[in-house]
């Protein structure tokens, strides 16, 4: 476990003045340890120098006894001056303080030449230390002889000796002194620096109702003599009036921190409130902890209603039948609806987070990420149809990319949404083969109408020349097919006339069952001989309508025959008719006992020229043509096969049954 | 870091942790007795200790070496306490050639024998020189001679001759006699007595001094000279005499005074010995050249065998 503030801040304090009572220790004794010698240098130099200008006199005189006095009284002068001696030119020692002779070695052992005022050598006995000093006695540049003085140590040494104890001791006491001074100082500080640590745990652990501040004498309140309960400030022991919004004080400045704090500097609750960096800390912390619990608290609503939008937008997006799926920049993709999961077969967790290289074949994968690139590039949306063949068949789809740009025009990422648009696609081909069949319908009515009139006179031709041959014979029979058959092409040229042509309707109010019976009259005999019976079950009342009375004859005509042609023979047709409870449309069924149509005829009876009928008996344009008249007239046509009777009931039975539902136009 | 901080540390460390300076083994206990060895045939120079023996030293030291190369004789300059330690030395033998004033001579002369044989030429050119009396500049007492009655006296010596002989001759030529004077005192110790009397005048211990002339020369930088005011001048007598103690061989003698008279200031040596001791030459002279002195010595009733 690494050491504490508190065990840092001791250990840097005391290795810091230990270093400095070290540095000071080995500087302070070095200097004045060198300052001393100096000293005792030059104190010996001086000594020398006084000594050798009063030897003049005596060494002129020969007065050995001024000599040995002045000698004697140098070196009582002070206890550490060893001896003096005095040598004469030559070099012989003429006077010396010794007891008991002089000591042969030193006489040699320094010397000064005239030219110098005197010469230094450190001086080791063996028990003693000292400085021996050879100074010229001189006259002028006379010399008269040299003195010698020695000067021991030990005095330098004991007083080097005292400072070092000094040093040693000063620095002791100092750490002492500094230890107590520095645990006064420092015990508030690392208690109040240990309960933030626990209190920052506290918060860091969720429990943001920590109290790190301390407790004060004074609160706002008692300062400001004020009562007012509602201010959130009031009898708040742990929290400083400064860091509170809605503050109720009258020198209070309305907002947070960041605007109140200016002001809040010059009232006397913030000047002797306020404490030193710790407390401020302390204070800024509690305070900072309340304002992220309320924060915390509007964000978690914020999520929430985040996650709830969220969940709606996906709700949306996996109920779209489009396929919709979000790329990043790198073409990752980050978000899919179900309809992209589905059309994977994938689940959301599987595509999140992948790339077209994982979730489609090399071949797709190759043609979605070129045309990713040229997004990215470009920035251009891309908007394509995708043939799909599969084991299922061909499908197709609508694709959009849109490239999503972020605040620096850059592209951010890749919106791409596809809709299955087979049925679509059915339908257009399906518009494409009717508008390719009324361009023939349109040509067919041009060459009907260019060869109507030439067939008129071949039929007018073939009659006069059926009158004119015997009626028995092999001419007569081929003009009489040559005029059955004009007749033929004559009926195909004027159902393609019909169906091309638009006449002006001749709107009027009629009874439709009436209309009915009118031409019910003209095919009842034809259908009685090929023993087809018609049922006629009428509205009661009159069935009035407004409408082309021809063109809805017309209808009925068409209807009638294609039912006789199902029957051929030996069948019923039933007519019915009936108002709609509002009185507002007409039904008019008219059902046969025939053949039936097949599930796949039943798609393209309404196709011109589209017949099950023989060569001889259908142009294939009837029902055409009456689809045309009842869209005319703004009804409609269904029909049934088998009728709609047996497919209600359930029982088995065959035939078609055509429902013609009319507006009656009346009001 | 760690590496720095050691390194750091170390700079500030290392500095006071420097060897001591070395010191040379010496031993002690290996001892000799200090034993002057005797020279012989030395002739002594002395010199009458008028100034202290740092000047009579400075003075006549070239002298005395470009004697000893000259003659070839060893002599050494030796230097008494006292004018009568001078005197004694002498009739001692112990100082063969004294240079002296001419009051001391004529009582060497008297008393022991000694015989005059060159005079020194003052560095005035004057073969003869004056005493001086002297008083402090701003003493308002003294105006003129007459007012040193009842005053006190400070002379050089009793046995100086322009210290004392001849201003008591001019003050004995003046009226003044030696009771008249509130106290008369000669200068203390051995050595300097010129600059003792100035000084002593100079401090206002005594309000008149007499000095030899050219004395005041010798305090010039150590004193204010503007303080001092010479309020006479006594009349000249023969100058300062080199005197040979009896019985010193003529040779000696001879060749020393050979040597005096060899001394010429044209030569740039001997200017400059000459210079050093204030001569400007020294020339041979006999005892008859003191008698003025001796007349003096006379009027003033001094014993000259005390």
């Amino acid at each position: 476990m690494k050491p504490g503030f508190r065990k840092k801040i001791y250990a840097g304090f005391f290795s810091l003045l230990l270093i400095q009572g070290l540095v000071l220790f080995f500087w302070v004794s070095h200097v004045m340890k060198s300052s001393l010698l100096q000293e005792i240098k030059n104190r010996g130099i001086s000594i020398g120098t006084i000594l050798s200008a009063r030897m003049v006199e005596p060494m002129l005189a020969m007065d050995f006894l001024r000599m040995r006095v002045l000698l004697d009284e140098t070196v009582q002068l002070e206890q550490d001056i060893f001896y003096t001696f005095v040598l004469d030119k030559e070099g012989r020692p003429l006077i010396h303080t010794f007891d008991r002779g002089f000591p042969t070695a030193l006489k040699h052992l320094n010397s000064v030449s005239d030219d110098h005022n005197g010469s230094m050598k450190l001086l080791d006995t063996g028990d003693k230390l000292f400085y021996d000093y050879a100074l010229p006695v001189a006259i002028d540049t006379h010399r008269l002889g040299t003195l010698r003085l020695g000067l021991l140590r030990t005095r330098a040494e004991k007083a080097v000796a005292k400072i070092m104890v000094s040093a040693v001791v000063s620095i002791v006491f100092t750490i002492f002194i500094a230890g107590i001074v520095g645990t006064i100082l420092l015990n508030p500080i690392t208690k109040s620096i240990k309960k933030l640590h626990e209190s920052s745990e506290q918060a860091l652990r969720g429990n943001l109702d920590v109290k790190t501040a301390p407790m004060l004498g004074k609160n706002c309140w008692d300062i400001m003599n004020c009562h007012k309960n509602q201010c959130p400030a009031y009898k708040n022991y742990h929290h400083r009036c400064w860091y509170m919004a809605g503050t109720l004080c009258p020198t209070c400045v309305e907002g947070e921190y960041a605007k109140k704090i200016d002001s809040c500097r010059q009232c006397q609750v913030y000047r002797k409130c306020s404490g030193d960096e710790i407390q401020s800390l302390a204070e800024s912390f509690d305070a900072m902890t309340l304002s992220l619990k309320g924060n915390l608290s509007s964000l978690k609503d914020a999520e929430a209603v985040l996650n709830e939008q969220k969940a709606r937008l996906q709700t949306i997006l996996d109920a779209i039948p489009d396929f919709i799926s979000l790329q990043d920049d790198k073409g990752r993709y980050i978000s899919v609806n179900k309809a992209f999961c589905d059309m994977l077969n994938k689940e959301k967790e599987d595509i999140v987070g992948k790339f077209n290289d994982d979730l489609f074949p090399p071949g797709l994968t190759r043609q979605y990420n070129k045309e990713d690139r040229q997004l990215f590039t470009s920035g251009l949306p891309l908007i394509k149809e995708n043939k799909i063949m599969d084991e299922k068949g061909i499908s197709w789809l609508h694709v959009v990319k849109i490239a999503v740009m972020d605040g620096s025009d850059k592209v951010a990422g890749l919106v791409c949404s596809g809709r299955d648009i087979t049925q679509l696609k059915a339908v257009q081909e399906q518009l494409t083969h009717a508008q390719k069949m009324e361009s023939v319908g349109r040509l067919a009515a041009g060459v009907a109408h260019e060869i109507n009139t030439p067939l008129g006179i071949i039929l007018g031709y073939a009659q006069i020349l059926l009158e004119d041959v015997e009626q028995e014979g092999q001419i007569h029979d081929d003009v009489a097919t040559i005029v059955k058959q004009t007749r033929i092409c004559s009926r195909i040229v004027a159902d393609l006339l019909s169906f091309s042509r638009s006449r002006e309707n001749i709107i009027s109010e009629f009874d439709m069952n009436g209309a009915i019976d009118e031409v019910l009259d003209v095919v009842v005999h034809t259908f009685g001989l090929h023993h087809v019976d018609i049922h006629r079950s009428y509205y009661p009342g009159p069935l009035k309508i407004r409408g082309d009375k021809e063109k809805l004859k017309q209808v009925c005509i068409n209807l009638l025959n294609n039912a006789f042609d199902a029957i051929e023979q030996d069948g019923v047709i039933s007519i019915h008719t009936d108002l709609e409870a509002t009185a507002r449309e007409i039904t008019i069924s008219i059902s046969d006992t025939g053949h039936g149509i097949s599930r796949e005829n039943i798609v393209k009876i309404f196709e011109p020229f589209y017949t099950t009928k023989g060569p001889d008996k259908g142009t294939g344009l009837g029902l055409s043509v009456t689809f045309g008249i009842i869209k005319e007239h703004n009804g409609s046509i269904d029909v049934f096969s088998p009728p709609l009777s047996f497919l209600e009931t359930g029982t088995h039975g065959q035939g078609t049954q055509f429902v013609v539902t009319l507006p009656t136009g009346l009001d | 870091m760690k590496i720095i901080c050691l390194f750091l540390f170390s700079l500030l460390i290392c500095p006071g942790c420097g060897d001591d300076e070395p010191a040379i083994k010496v031993d002690l206990k290996i001892k000799e007795q200090v034993i002057r060895p005797h020279e012989p045939d030395v002739i002594t120079y002395a010199y009458l200790p008028q100034y202290s023996h740092t000047v009579s030293y400075t003075r006549h030291h070239l002298l005395v070496s470009y004697l000893r190369k000259k003659t070839g004789l060893n002599i050494k300059q030796i230097f008494p306490d006292t004018f009568d330690h001078h005197m004694c030395m002498v009739g001692e033998n112990k100082i063969d050639i004294s240079f002296s004033n001419p009051f001391v001579y004529v009582k060497m002369a008297r008393k022991y024998g000694a015989k005059a044989f060159a005079r020194s030429i003052e560095a005035s050119g004057r073969e003869n020189f004056r005493g001086q009396i002297i008083c402090r500049k701003d003493n308002v007492a003294i105006k003129n001679l007459s007012h040193c009655v009842q005053k006190r006296w400070i002379a050089v010596d009793s046995t100086s001759a322009a210290g004392f002989l001849y201003p008591l001759g001019f003050f004995l030529d003046h009226g003044i006699e030696k009771s008249d004077f509130k106290e008369i005192a000669f200068a203390p110790g051995p050595g300097g007595k010129q600059e003792k009397v100035i000084l002593a005048v100079y401090a206002g211990k005594y309000d008149i001094g007499t000095i030899r002339e050219g004395a005041l020369d010798v305090v010039v930088g150590k004193i204010d000279l503007q303080q001092i005011r010479i309020l006479a001048m006594t009349a000249p007598y023969p100058g300062w005499v080199y005197a040979a103690r009896k019985d010193l061989d003529t040779s000696v003698v001879e060749k020393i005074q050979q040597a005096f008279k060899a001394l010429d200031m044209k030569n740039a040596t001997h200017e400059r010995i000459l210079k050093a001791a204030h001569f400007a030459a020294v020339i041979s002279s006999t005892d008859s050249n003191f008698d003025s002195v001796r007349e003096l010595v006379t009027k003033t009733d001094i014993n000259l065998t005390q």
